[in-house]
Order: C-alpha cells, then structure tokens, then sequence
C-alpha cells in the first residue's frame, strides 16, 4: 500500500460521517415499484441504441482481424480491396496517421478508458489473434466487409503465449490489485494447515467468458471540421470515452461529443474504449464521412475482451466446532501483454469470515490473447466459486450444515482490515433465504433423493460484492413553471438508472414525478463515471442530492429577499422540500411553491451544478452488499444433464430504491451464474490463440428453457452510511451463483466439481 | 401484386406497398429494415439465435391467415416479393401500444432494451395466434434470448396476455393471405428464381446445374451472413406446391421437403411421441417457422437433427429431377461428409414414413443448452417386437458421431430375436463401441461422444 494512499484511509478514519439523509425514510417514490419510464420506447421499438441514429452520408467500415497470436506483420496488399465496389478507403498501419494510445482506465479526476497499450493500427507487430490489421470504408456494410475479406496480410509469425495452463508458471504477483494490496497474511497458514485435523485443500479452475449483451458493439463517428467529432458509441462510460478519443486523436476533450443514452447490455462490456471506436473515428477522419461501424458478433469477441480464466486454490483448516483456523485463498489469472488487469478474485475472503490466520494472494500471468475486462462482479463472481465451493466440502467434512458453518463465521469487524461493517445483515438474509427454500426439509447425507433417474440435491452458497461509489457531477434546475431538470452523463444499460434517479428527485424535491426530466448518456452532461461497479445509482444520487441542496439553497434566498415571505429568517436546517416548494419544518403550511419563489424573484429558472467527493467513507467502513443463494438441481444419472430447478436468492444490499427494476437486476445477475456454472465458456485454440466459438450458436448463454422459477427475498435494511442508505444491485446477483450450483450437484451426486462450466462430461 | 419484372418487385411492409430498389439478392430483410429507418427490428447475431431481429410474416390459414414470427436475419429480400411483413413499428400505429407491448413494459419485461422488440414480435403473434385459448405460452418466445432480466417478467407479460382484442390486426386475420408468387429476380450481383411448380424447378435447375437450393434459408443465410458466401443463382422452393404436400395415409405419412417444421407440427395431427419430442429439441419456434426437412436433409450435415429419426423410422425419400421421381432410402442417400446420392439438378420433393410406427420410438439430443443448440449427439432409436415380446426389428440411428448421420447396424443385429432387457442392451453398448468413431471437437470429446451414444441407448432402455 503506497503512503499517500495510508495517509488518506487515517484521515478517512477521523473524518465524521456525513450526516444522515432522511430520504432514507421516505417512500412516496423510492421504494415503489414504479415501471420504467424508458419502457415505452424500448417496447415499441423507437429507442435510439448508438447504430441507429439516423445520419445523412453515413458510410460503413469493417475490420480486418490478424490470424496469429504473436509476430510481426511482413506484407499487406490491400490492392483487390481498393479496387472492390464501393470501397474509399483502406487504412493500414503502414498509412494510418500516428495516434496516441489511450492511458489505461481510471475513473479519478481525469478518466479514461483505455483498454489495452497495443498501438492499434499504428504498429506492425501483433499481440494477438483478432487485432486489428486494417480498416476498409465503403458505401454499404457489405461492401465494406466483402473489401476487407480480401486482405491477406503475410505475417512472419513467433510463438506466443496462447496456453494459461502453460504460463502459470511463469506467474508474478502485481504491485497491487485495484489499489489493494495482492498479498495479505497473518499468522501460519500453512502450519496451521498441515497440522489441523479438519481441512480442504481444493484447486478449482474457471474458463474465460464473455459479456455477449445482445447489442452488439457498434459506433457511429462524424468529424466536424479539423477539430470537433460527434461519437454515437455503445458505451457504459460517455466521460471516460470522450477523454481518451480526444488524447488518441489531439483533439480538446470539450470538443469531442459522446452519445450514449440507451446501452444494449454492457456488464462491463462497454466500459472500456475498445478498438472498434478508435478505428471508426479514424476512419470518418480520414474519409471525411460519416462512418459507422458494428462488428459482427465474431468481431465483437475478438476485439473486446472477456472474463480471465483462473487457476483458484482455497484451503481451509477449522476446529471441531467449525470455526476457521487459517484460510488460504490463492492463485493465478490471466492478462494480456498489453494491459494491467488482475482481476481481484480474491476479494471475498478478505471481508467474509472471522479468521484467526489467513494468506489470501493472487499472481498474474500474461498471454497473448485481446486484453481482459471487468465483466459482471469481476472477482467476486469467479473468487466466491472457489471460496463458497471449499467452504461447502469443509462443512461436509466437518458433518455441519452448510449454512451454520457459514454462521459460525461470522466476522464482528472486517477480518483484514478491522473496519467496522457499514451495514451487514448477511446472517438476517441467510435466514430470510433459508425459509422462502425451506432449508431445514434439506436431507444432510449426500445423494439422498432421486426421481426416477434424476439424482436431486440442494446447495446454498455465499455471495457478496463492494459498495463503491465513485466522484460524479450532477446539473440540477428547478424552473419557473415547478418542473425539474436532473443531468449528468451516465448510462441506462437496462438497470433503471432513468427510473430511479427520476423518483429520487421528485422524491428530493418534493415534485410529481411527472415534473421531473432526468437527461443523461451525453458527455457534454456533466461528468459521471463509469456504469460499473454497481456504483452509478448511489454516485448519482449523492450528487443530485448536493446539487438538490444547493439549489434549495438558492431559492430560500431568493425567497428571503421578500422580507414579507413565510421563509423569512428561517435557516437551511429549518426547512425542507415540501408539496412542490419550501416549507418550514416547524410550521409545515408556512412556505412557498418553487414557481411563486422564481415568479416573485423574476426568475427563469434556479440551478446548481455538484461534484461529489472521495469516497472516503469506503476506507473507513467495511462496506459490502450480501447474498444467501439457495438452489437446487436435478441432475440425469446416466446422462449427466444437470437442470437447476428452484432458486431462492436472499439479499441484504441496503435499502431497495425499486423492488421492480431491482429484482430485475438480482434475477438477470442469476441466470448468468447459472449460464457461468453450466454451459457458458469462451474457448481458445491453444495452438493459435484464436476464439474457437465467437457466436451465440457456440457461446451458450442460458435460454428461457434453462431458467426455472427464481424467488427473490430482500432484507430492505438501509446502509446508513450510503445515499438512500442503499448498494448498487448490478453485480451481486451472480455471485456466489455457481458455487451453489456445484455444491447443490455434490448434494445430489457426491461429485465435487472444481472446474467449469459444470458440463455433462464432468459427471460422467 | 408482386410484380416478377427483373429487377422489380414490392411487398407489403407494415400495411403499405414497398416497391423494392436493386438490391444484391442476398440482401436480407433486416439489413434492408435497419438502412431505411425501421431500426425497431435488431441485430445481435445474425444467425438466427437471438431473436432480437423477429418480424411477422402473413401466412395463410385456412381460408383466412395467420401471424409466423420469423428472423430477418434470414430472410433474402426477394424472397418477400407479394409477401406481406409486419415489423416493430406497425404495432403501435395508431400511438397505442398493442397489449403485448404494454404487458412487456408493465411487467418490467423490457430492461436494456434491445432484445424487447423481438420478445414483443413473437409475443404478439402467440396472442393473435388462431385457435388459441387461455393465457399465452411463454414458450412461444423460445427463439429469443434475453440476457438481462432472467425472463421472468418476460414470461410474466406472456401469462397476463388473454385472448387478442378484436382490433385491425385481428381482423386481418379473417381475409386470405398472399399467396407465393413465382420470381424471377435479376440484378448485377445475382439470381435468385422463384419456380411456380416442380416442372419449372427442374428445368431450370437443368439449365443452372449449380444454382444452390434455397428453402428455408436457415443455414444458407447464415453462410451468407457471416461467411460472406455467395451465390450466383439461387432458386428458392417456396412456391412449388409439390414440395407442400402433407399427407397421412393408412399405411405411410408422406411430409413435402419445403414444409416448415412448424406446419409439418401443426398438419401432423396423430404424430408420434418420437416425432412431438423431437420438433422442439430441433430448434427454436423461430428457426421451425422456416426450416424445413428437404433442406435439413439436403445439406447433409453430420449434425443435422432431422436425420436420425427419420432413419430410425426408417424413411424414404423422393427425389425430383429432370428425368422424374425417384426413391431412396434414406439409409443409403447419405454418402460422405456432406454428400448425397442427389445428382445435379435434382432435389428432395418429399419424405416418406411407412405406418405403422414401431412399438417404441424416442429422440434424444445431447447438447450444452438445453434448447437452441447444435447436437454434440443425436440419438433415435425404434424397436418393434414380436408376439413374444422378443425384439423383432431395431433401428439406432445417431447424428453426430460420424462424416454422416448413421446407423450402427451391427448393434441393432444384435438385438434381434432378444428380450428387451438389460443384458441385450450392455451386449448392444459393447458392439456400439467398435462401431462408432466419433471425431473430438469443441462441441465434445470422442470419448464423451462415444460415451453418449452408448449411455443414450441405456436411457431409451429405462424409459421403455
């Protein structure tokens, strides 16, 4: 840990909280199952996503992609694509201007959202197999790909490093891991280990995944002059894009405009600027057109990057009674050769159970392969497999029930780094969970129930992700006519951003919904960060909640200045926003509607703008959203089908804004655990690095026909330490998913599946 | 209507005459949607897996007509010449929303959004679907996938969905719908011919030996999409009546090579358990409302669902060329990887069940998903027994396992004159052992193949 960083978390330590919102209590809006207000548009078919914008002269581009995974490109004629129909323009690294490459991601005070240092098209040398060659603009997609289908670059090609099995032994531990330290440790482990009666030692393995939103990647560029460029992208993160096209192309960030108000499904897909932008705004520079490009679903998986793959050791020794004696988590994932990305998978265990001794590290390795993202709950979702998978043979071993050892656990202060819980109800939503399952009917011994010649078993397991909240600006105006207008740049990828954020300001300002226009997905708006982390809604609403506050600020000035107005002398503490106005909180019928404050001020409108600050609060707390998942499954005794046939999921995330959307949100986040545990997996040909199934004919995310009936149970409990006092919903819903599907399917089997996807040849 | 001057042609798109400009024959309708402004109907595969592209195609029924969800992505534009399409963006017309939309958006069914206008196709057309009582089958959007919100408010907006209001849509229902008009299509970049009958076919095939037989267009599209494929003369079958034909007789069932799996399902009212488990395995509603048997056959693939069970029904099929009909077996029609006994200029008119079905008959696919997927194995079997119980025929067909859908005939000899009991079927195993040699690929090992195959023949025993 770097000292700066020490300094700031003391600091954070001896601040005060900030003080406590009384929306929390509120439920006029939040909390209401309110639909979503971009319903209609979806439904009928009139949303905007980035391809669809209607723009005059749009001409189209296509990629070509490199077919080895290493080495050096020799030779490229582009002379039969030049001459194809339609083509005006074939862009090479032998005559693309220079770019700068973007700096890496960051959501800090200056964001970016560079994915990868390969200086795309700028470069002879490959570091992958998919990476850009060339680029062809025509006047029509097809013939742009039919051009571009004609390039046959001659590569002079090395060996690369195309295995992860075979570079794990060339693994190193980064410097750290997303600020974290990559090792913590106390005590003995593996003392403790070799000396303790009662243990696991299990190695578990994970395949690369990809994101595979039904929206395929796809961008729409147009240069305006020498120095202003329109960006329609498919982007989960306007800001970070607008600033890092206008490093790569000189440009002033100001004058790079980024659209992106509706995302097809992004988790964490679209956070990063990927090739296919870069190229595109290249493309349009140097055509002077308009452009747009959409790969194709194969292209999509061969410039985005998915999910590392990882190698997962957890070994846990504990006493008779079952509380832990050591905990080991470690192991290895995979990055590219041109980027920095570790992905935390051993975060759960750093602030799940109470531990007397741990060491919990992780090591990277680098192989030639397009650079890995963040993909729905990076680490947590990959980390709680391995971690809830152990604690599940441990409690075999021990002959304890699965859910109590998990209980006997339980840590009073964060185990690592001995910070308070915000808020943690983990042990309420187990209980919750355990009851909407009917846990307790759960026969202990190991393939006890059958039917017909389906072996049946049940399994639970732990899930949990990081409350982060990220600095994020926010405009606020209150009209003359009493309509509000909220705005900040941020993303609608499904979540219910436009909803929420819409009933948390009517609910602030005290306005019918109906009066509330809530503008976002422009980076011309003001900055927001990236939609990840399952940070947006609670970083939005603290700066809608700053900037509510100071533009209530205002108009009790405003209104002071008529020393004859109800509001007269009272002080900001004394008074609220009320029945489309200001009112005193001690004479709650004395005060002004916001139109009689600007009507009598002679006023158009009153606004504020409001960045908010560090997230200090995260280094002071320990604070985490939770889950209890409970499943059961039903798997062929000769076939090795395995069918998950009932879900229950239980979880304590702080207070629900929308029980509609949120739901939502926890159900999507289960059926791709599910799709991650049983048939989702991104294969590689180790002998050439190329993706054998970049389409979803071969890449199986889960079907209607896959999913069975979900229950989902919350415990509504506010976080008083975060905005509304709730989490962001986005990512814990697939944790601790394929963990419960194992250990339901050692239940019913008494296999112990360690690596994924759990497919049928694994029960055979 | 639909004019068949080269070059020319219209349709009618969401109640309007379209009178289509040149386009390269293997233009699809989405390609064509997207570029003029209808960019309601999506693209997120190309391939006919999501869905996210679906629109409805008027066909008819009975004397009046009916709503077959479709994928653009799969639909070659001439092919609509005098068809009649509706896409997203005719629902809502009139500025309200149809009740399959207002359920989607109620029950939070629409969440980012870009798989909701396929959702809410198929969803419509199972509402307006003829004959149809109770709460709609969420089923029926089987073909769409949604990587969102887990599909159950999806499947919630299908439960709260009645009968369809008596509206436009369904009043349309009750006047016929275009019939297949012959087209002759011509542009700089392609052919593509639409025959009125089976003489034309013929001829014309003999003059365009190697124009590719366009039925359902569920894998030439896909070979067109994302393989860039393409095809100097394409000549689609889906005006030739003969190739339509359903017929169930006493002692056979005769099924046209151009019928739509969805109507063989639909005509095919005394099928057999074997035939009802196997339609849905097959693929999705979407993909069942184009393809068809002739073209599932007639591409010859080693994966083909189609061909196991009718070679465990033991099929024939009639082929159609310049000097007639002739019949084969299907056991013999397939030679090698991707081969057949077709000759130039000939195709498959229709297939022939004999009657009585055996005594026993099941379709199993082992797949990674459930549904909508390719087979790492297919498996039919049949067995008919004696008055003795004793086993009298067996047929154990695969796909998967080989260049070429397959029987292990030396297993099924072994079986005969047999008890149907457990031994028969391990000394059956055994011998499937040495007669399969299944290729490894990503879809599975040899040894899991091989494991399958032999494991499958099991399960069939244990479900007699």
């Amino acid at each position: 840990m770097n000292i700066l960083r020490k300094v700031v978390e003391t600091f954070a330590h001896v601040m005060p909280d900030r003080d406590r919102d009384e929306l929390i209590q509120r439920h006029r809006f939040l909390g209401q199952p309110i639909s979503r207000l971009d319903g209609r548009p979806k439904v009928t078919g009139a949303a905007h996503f980035s391809a669809e914008y209607p723009v005059e002269g749009l001409v189209h581009a296509a990629i070509v992609y490199s077919t080895i995974s290493k080495g050096a490109i020799v030779a490229i004629d582009t002379s039969t694509a030049q001459q194809a129909p339609g083509v005006l323009s074939v862009i090479t690294h032998l005559n693309a201007p220079q770019m700068k490459v973007p700096p890496p991601f960051s959501v800090g005070d200056s964001p970016s959202s560079g994915t990868t240092l390969v200086k795309i098209l700028n470069t002879d040398r490959i570091s992958w197999n998919g990476q850009p060659v060339a680029v062809v603009v025509a006047d029509t997609p097809e013939q742009a790909e039919h051009a571009a289908s004609l390039i046959h670059p001659v590569y002079a090609a090395e060996p690369g490093v195309n295995s992860f099995e075979e570079s794990i032994p060339q693994a190193k531990q980064p410097k750290e891991i997303m600020g974290e330290a990559p090792e913590v440790k106390k005590g003995s482990a593996d003392v403790i280990l070799k000396d303790s009666i009662h243990r696991v030692d299990l190695t578990f393995t994970t395949p690369p995944y990809n994101h595979n939103a039904i929206e395929l990647h796809a961008a729409i560029a147009i240069w305006d002059g020498n120095d202003k460029l329109t960006l329609y992208d498919t982007s989960q993160f306007t800001a970070g894009t607008a600033a890092s096209i206008a490093g790569v192309f000189g440009l002033k960030t100001e004058n790079v405009r980024v659209i992106s108000p509706f995302v097809g499904g992004g988790f964490g897909g679209k956070g990063g600027l990927w090739p296919y932008t870069q190229l595109c705004v290249l493309a349009s520079r140097i055509t002077g057109r308009p452009v747009r490009l959409t790969p194709s679903r194969a292209g999509v998986f061969r410039i985005v990057g998915g999910r590392t793959p990882s190698q997962q050791r957890v070994a846990i020794a504990a006493e008779p009674s079952g509380k832990f004696s050591t905990f080991i988590h470690e192991g290895v994932t995979a990055q590219s050769t041109d980027n920095h990305f570790p992905e935390q998978f051993s975060f759960p265990p750093r602030h799940l159970y109470a531990m007397d001794s741990y060491r919990i590290a992780q090591k990277v390795t680098e192989v030639n392969r397009v650079a890995n993202t963040f993909m729905r709950a990076p680490g947590e979702s990959i980390g709680t497999f391995a971690v809830e998978s152990a604690i599940d043979a441990l409690a075999y071993e021990l002959n304890l029930d699965p859910v109590e050892l998990r209980m006997r656990n339980e840590p009073d202060r964060d185990p690592v780094s001995g910070n308070e819980f915000s808020s943690r109800y983990l042990r309420e939503a187990y209980t919750m969970g355990a009851d909407k399952f009917g846990w307790k009917n759960r026969p202990a011994a190991v393939g006890s129930q059958r039917d017909g010649d389906w072996l049946i078993g049940q399994g639970t397991a732990t899930g949990t992700y990081p409350v982060y909240r990220v600095v994020t600006a926010a405009r606020l105006r209150i009209n003359a006519d009493g309509t509000a207008h909220v705005q900040t740049s941020c993303q609608e990828m499904g979540m219910g951003t436009e909803t929420v954020q819409t009933q948390h300001a009517a609910e602030r300002l005290a306005l019918p919904m109906e009066k509330v226009k809530f503008e976002y997905g422009d980076s011309t708006l003001p900055a927001a960060s990236v939609a990840g982390g399952s940070s947006q809604t609670i970083s939005v609403a603290l700066a809608v909640h700053e900037a509510a506050d100071n533009v209530i600020k205002e108009l009790l000035s405003l209104a002071q200045k008529d020393s004859e107005s109800a509001l007269a002398g009272a002080k900001f503490d004394d008074i609220h926003a009320a029945k489309e106005g200001i009112f005193r909180r001690d004479h709650p019928h004395l005060g002004q509607t916001y139109v009689a404050i600007l009507k009598h001020a002679g006023k158009d409108f009153v606004e504020a703008e409001h960045k908010t600050g560090a997230p200090l609060e995260t280094m002071k707390y320990s604070m985490h959203s939770y889950a209890a998942q409970f499943c059961e499954v039903r798997v062929h005794r000769l076939s090795g089908e395995v069918r998950v046939s009932r879900w229950v999921g239980a979880f304590d995330c702080g207070r629900i804004l929308n029980p509609k959307t949120a739901v939502s949100q926890f159900r999507g986040g289960i059926i791709m655990g599910i799709g991650m545990a049983l048939t989702e997996e991104t294969m590689f040909d180790d002998r050439t690095g190329r993706i054998m199934n970049p389409s979803l004919a071969e890449y199986h995310v889960p079907v209607q026909a896959d999913v069975p009936h979900i229950d989902i149970v919350y415990t509504d409990i506010a976080d008083p330490h975060t905005p509304l006092g709730a989490h962001g919903v986005g990512e814990i819903g697939i944790t601790g998913v394929a963990a419960a599907i194992a250990n339901a399917i050692h239940h019913a089997t008494g296999k112990r599946i360690t690596s994924l996807p759990i497919t049928l040849d694994k029960l055979m | 209507m639909g004019s068949n001057i080269a070059g020319l042609m219209d349709f009618v798109l969401n109640n309007r005459r379209i009178q289509l400009p040149q386009c390269r024959p293997q233009t699809t309708l989405l390609e064509w949607l997207r570029s003029n402004g209808l960019t309601g109907s999506k693209e997120g595969c190309a391939e006919g897996e999501c869905g996210a592209c679906t629109v409805l195609l008027v066909r008819p029924h009975g004397t009046g007509s009916k709503y077959v969800p479709v994928n653009s992505c799969l639909l070659f534009l001439p092919t609509l010449a005098g068809q009649e399409v509706l896409t997203i963006e005719a629902l809502n017309e009139n500025k309200q929303l149809a009740e399959a939309q207002f359920a989607m958006a109620e029950a939070g069914g629409s969440q980012c959004g870009y798989c909701t206008p396929g959702f809410v196709m198929s969803l419509f057309a199972e509402q307006y679907r003829p004959g149809r009582a109770g709460p709609c089958d969420p089923h029926s959007m089987g073909g769409n996938l949604c990587r969102c919100t887990g599909y159950r408010p999806i499947r919630d907006a299908a439960l709260s969905l009645g009968p369809a209001p008596d509206d436009s849509f369904r009043g349309r229902l009750s006047s016929p719908a275009p019939s297949m008009i012959p087209v002759s299509y011509t542009s700089i970049e392609g052919r593509l011919e639409r025959p009125g009958d089976l003489a034309q076919c013929t001829t014309f095939l003999k003059k365009y030996p190697d124009a590719k037989i366009l039925a359902g267009a569920t894998d030439l599209a896909v070979e067109s999409n994302l393989a860039y494929k393409r095809w100097p003369v394409l000549m689609s079958i889906d005006a030739v009546a003969e190739l339509q034909v359903f017929q169930d007789a006493a002692d056979h069932v005769e099924i046209g090579a151009g019928l739509p799996l969805s109507e063989i399902e639909f005509l095919w009212e005394h099928a057999p358990l074997v035939a009802r488990e196997w339609l849905p395995l097959f693929a999705s509603i979407l993909i069942r409302n184009r393809a068809t048997l002739g073209g599932n056959l007639g591409t010859a693939s080693p994966i083909g669902d189609a061909a196991p069970m009718l070679l465990a029904l033991d099929a024939e099929l009639k082929l159609g060329g310049a000097n007639g009909i002739r019949r084969v077996k299907l056991q013999d029609f397939f030679l090698g990887y991707r081969k057949t006994q077709l000759e130039p200029g000939e195709l498959i008119v229709s297939i022939i069940i004999p009657k009585p079905f055996p005594n026993q008959a099941r379709f199993y696919k082992v797949a990674k998903r459930r549904m909508d997927d390719i087979s790492t194995v297919a498996a039919c079997f049949a067995v008919n027994f004696d008055a003795d119980g004793r086993i009298a025929q067996a047929r154990l067909a695969y796909g998967g396992v080989a260049a070429v859908p397959i029987r292990v005939t030396e297993a099924e000899q072994s079986l005969l004159g047999k008890r149907w009991d457990e031994l028969a079927v391990k000394q059956a195993q055994a011998i499937i052992a040495s007669e399969l040699k299944p290729l490894s690929d990503h879809r599975g090992s040899s040894a899991y193949r091989l494991a399958m195959a032999q494991t499958l023949l099991k399960k069939f025993w244990c479900e007699r």
